[in-house]
């Protein structure tokens, strides 16, 4: 089946012509160059500043010796800068890798070291003092200069986005240019995105979401608005400032909308310009949606849905009639060309289309996860009821902690690397606060403390990866077969509470 | 009236950091509160203080450390 979007862009702009996925960006440029792109505070940033700012980023790392196909990484939060720096990336026909930087040093060099970075694009301000000086380009630093123009083929890597690794160890998502183009382009269509829209925009660049803030809006000539990083825990500030902006869409998590609906003084705020409303990650709680949709009346939602391996796969558009309290809202239709399939024995979820990932990144090559005719397993369980998909869950060992992907595996490997533990098993224990947390059962070989675990996984681990509760045994629970009892350890947690 | 905040906040809300030495001016956004955190927390306060926070007032400045919550919650009210 042809699952090439190559061409969909094509009669375009000179000679950027094949950098598909800032093609239609790059035609923004031609089209309206001193109309708003970016704003980050009072920062304000046209289009044709953006592009000569990304010039300028790919000319730096073109004469730093960036080859095309090779990973760059982003050591900046996002923001005009890294926003710049993720197109000049681009510009030059690398890929960048968005780092996290509220990940413990040992995880962001590990990243480095697996991705293979070749350069880490910084400021001088918070330059990582652990960092081999040979591969950081300090942003302020670039003179300003015209790349040397590279062929990029839809299948060139744009991306490398990691997650937790099944495998014990963080692990990279390799997207292509036509994979990100299938999303945005899809996404660009559904919600009719004009020049005239102005998108908040809240997404970290290392999670799949911010595809839509940087190539859907700034492909259809909208303008960026980068919400305050204070802003998230101040509600009421949040709806003000969406509300002065003149927001007509954003793209988000289900907590932070859980939060706006609650505490954020919808009924002072109107918030009469916003359009959309979507929303990814996590599950939406079908009452806070219900509230959400009666304080917006006129704001059209949608859930989005699918892993970092497909991008969005399937999406809802909120029907409020049918709403119910009690009902956790369907996942919905087919998204940007996917086709879906349910496997009968197990009921996970089966998609292939255009927007799938080339792979993981292992070893500086793309390893596919697809089945011979294109299929990637999720691991996630699914139906499909009435022409709608809903989601019940995971297969695997995978949990979902404050919207994060944390697989057991890879705080268990860093636990079984500590001297005196001789087992461990982590499971996933409901919790209110972040859906799922880690708990960690433990037997110890000799004397060792739960403390010093703990300050090894602090260490080397971020906050939502930390486990909440701990359980010391003497023996591991084994089924029949020999496979851990996750279930029984799980049922020891629930009646320790 | 900081030892029962910390309590449920380190109970309910956050983990994996020590109780013990983590102090009243540390920065809890940092350790980990985010906001669904915020949320329980402020429901938790209103009901166990008797008082109403304002929706206006929740700001980093005033949930970010055990002390900043608690000059929040005796400004917003409380008479014990």
């Amino acid at each position: 089946m042809p699952r090439d979007y190559a061409g969909a862009w094509e009669p375009s702009v000179g000679h950027y012509f094949y950098l598909m996925l800032l093609t239609p960006f790059l035609y923004q440029c031609q089209q309206q160059p001193d109309a708003l792109a970016l704003q980050e505070q009072d920062r304000r940033v046209s289009y044709r500043q953006l592009l000569q700012q990304a010039q300028t980023i790919a000319a730096a790392l073109q004469a730093k010796g960036i080859q095309p196909g090779q990973p760059v990484a982003i050591h900046l939060d996002r923001g005009i800068d890294a926003a710049s720096a993720l197109f000049g990336v681009l510009l030059s026909g690398a890929c960048y890798v968005p780092l996290d930087l509220k990940n413990p040093v040992a995880r962001l060099s590990f990243i480095i070291a697996d991705a293979r970075v070749r350069v880490v694009i910084g400021s001088r301000a918070r330059a990582p003092a652990w960092l081999d000086d040979s591969l950081w380009l300090d942003i302020a630093s670039c003179n300003e200069a015209t790349p040397a123009t590279v062929e990029t083929p839809a299948e060139s890597l744009a991306a490398i986005l990691y997650t937790s690794g099944s495998t014990g160890q963080p692990r990279g998502v390799a997207i292509s240019h036509r994979a990100i183009s299938a999303f945005t382009s899809w996404a660009s269509e559904l919600l009719r995105l004009t020049p005239a829209d102005r998108i908040a925009s809240s997404a970290p660049f290392f999670f799949d979401l911010s595809t839509f803030d940087l190539y859907a809006v700034l492909g259809a000539g909208a303008s960026l608005h980068f919400v305050p990083s204070g802003l998230p825990m101040a509600p009421a500030r949040l709806s003000a400032w969406l509300n002065e902006r003149a927001i007509s869409g954003w793209y988000t998590v289900p907590s932070l909308l859980a939060f706006l609906t609650y505490k954020g003084n919808l009924a002072q705020t109107p918030l009469a310009g916003l359009r959309f409303l979507i929303f990814a990650g996590e599950v939406l709680p079908t009452p806070a949606l219900i509230d959400l949709a009666a304080s917006l009346p006129q704001t059209a939602l949608y859930n989005f849905f699918g892993p970092t391996e497909t991008n969005v796969c399937c999406y809802w558009p909120v029907a409020r009639e049918r709403l119910v309290a009690e009902q956790t809202i369907p996942i919905g239709l087919p998204a940007a060309g996917c086709e879906l399939t349910i496997d009968a024995e197990t009921g996970e979820l089966w998609v292939r289309g255009p927007t799938l990932a080339s792979g993981y990144w292992r070893d500086g090559r793309v390893q596919s996860f697809m089945s011979a005719d294109g299929w990637y397993a999720t691991g996630d369980r699914a139906s499909l009821e009435q022409n709608e998909y809903r989601f019940h869950g995971r297969l695997g060992r995978m949990l979902k902690c404050s919207g994060y992907r944390v697989e057991p595996a890879e705080i268990e490997t860093i636990v079984n690397a500590i001297p005196g533990v001789k087992a461990c098993a982590v499971i996933g224990m409901d919790d209110p606060t972040a859906g799922q947390r880690p708990a960690l059962a433990l037997v110890f070989e000799q004397e060792a403390s739960i403390g010093e675990i703990r300050k090894v996984l602090n260490r080397q681990l971020p906050a939502y990866m930390q486990p909440s509760r701990y359980l010391v045994m003497e023996d591991l629970p084994k089924l029949a077969n020999g496979k851990l009892d996750l279930q029984q350890i799980n049922n020891l947690f629930e009646t320790q509470l | 009236m900081k030892e029962t905040l910390k309590n449920f906040i380190f109970a309910e809300l956050i983990y994996h950091e020590d109780p013990v030495s983590f102090g009243d001016e540390d920065n809890l956004l940092d350790a980990g509160l985010d906001s669904m955190g915020i949320m329980r927390l402020i429901m938790f306060a209103e009901k166990e203080f008797g008082v109403t926070l304002p929706d206006t007032e929740i700001e980093p400045d005033n949930v970010g450390s055990l002390n900043s919550l608690e000059s929040w919650i005796r400004r917003s009210g409380y008479a014990g």
